[in-house]
């Protein structure tokens, strides 16, 4: 079953993640049963989906992070929405953001 | 659609397509950052994608990413190079090099350091104690023995696998002896030798 993003939630990076950006690029390493495997689960993000990654803090909602994109970018045919939310369903199938639970 | 090219009167016509390209990728360049659209100047299409095993980590990326996986109380699974640890660790074997919690490390582990004058991660086997420090040597290397400092040891060798096969010995009871014969410099004496005799049980071993 595909998992859904919320436009008005919340998410933030999992603790079970290790991400450094290496060389201008975004490695991301999952710890999955407690090892983080270089060989077999190692992810990259572009620019675009570095750009969102940094702005999944646990506190701004995917809406906000659009709207913040949309003042420094163009956004002809609401490219930034599709793409914020595209990354953080990508991300939650892999349980490398979690959603904030309301309060 | 047509692409202005300034400075560029004659087209070589072998090299016509390439120089579209640098020309189109240098235009792009003079618009200002206030109105790229997000995906401007992406040169990957996907925003996410695997990469496995194409990543080549410098020694101190490689150890920035251990440490903070160890730091975690994870483990880390990655492409060991070298030969100093040859047979039981080869070059492009995976290994997997976990925290030292529960368990102190002890002569015939193969420990994860920082060495103290190359600033960079090895991968040699414990070979005795003194004090706060380890002896620790390559297996298949002549030379003495070097002493780190415990807190230069970051983690422990708890599997390797080579060929999609796990490899078990040199990690078991058996590197108390490795240790030994490392340590009074006969193991890469005899390692030709042995590894002949004890090969097909090796093989037996892996599963």
């Amino acid at each position: 079953m595909a998992i859904k993003a919320a436009i008005n939630a919340v998410y933030v990076l999992s603790e079970d993640i290790v991400s450094r950006e290496i060389e201008g690029e975004l490695i991301i390493v999952p710890l999955v049963s407690g090892i983080g495997d270089m060989e077999d689960e190692l992810f990259t993000l572009n620019k675009t989906g570095k750009a969102i990654w940094n702005r999944l803090d646990g506190q701004k909602s995917l809406r906000d992070i659009v709207e913040e994109l949309s003042t420094d970018y163009e956004d002809p045919g609401g490219e930034i929405e599709k793409d914020v939310i595209g990354l953080v369903e990508e991300l939650l199938k892999r349980r490398m953001v979690v959603k904030v639970p309301k309060g | 659609m047509a692409h202005s090219v300034k400075g560029l009167t004659a087209w070589d016509m072998a090299l016509r397509t390439n120089r579209i390209v640098i020309c189109y990728l240098l235009s792009v360049d003079m618009k200002p950052a206030a109105i790229q659209t997000l995906r401007d100047f992406e040169t990957k299409p996907d925003l996410f994608s695997k990469k496995n095993g194409e990543l080549k980590l410098s020694g101190s990326d490689l150890v920035e990413m251990l440490r903070a996986v160890l730091d975690k109380g994870a483990s880390l699974r990655f492409r060991a190079k070298g030969f100093s640890m040859s047979p039981f660790i080869k070059d492009n074997d995976i290994i997997t090099v976990s925290p030292l919690t529960d368990v102190s490390i002890r002569s015939g582990d193969v420990a994860a350091f920082i060495h103290p004058e190359m600033k960079k991660l090895v991968i040699h086997r414990v070979v005795g104690k003194k004090g706060e420090c380890f002896h620790i040597k390559g297996d298949n290397i002549p030379d003495t023995d070097e002493v780190i400092p415990v807190t230069n040891i970051m983690g422990r060798v708890t599997r390797v696998e080579r060929n999609g096969k796990v490899i078990s010995f040199g990690l078991g009871p058996e590197r108390f002896l490795i240790a030994f014969l490392t340590r009074i410099g006969l193991l890469s004496h005899l390692l030709t030798p042995m590894w002949k005799l004890v090969r097909p049980f090796v093989k037996r071993m892996a599963p």
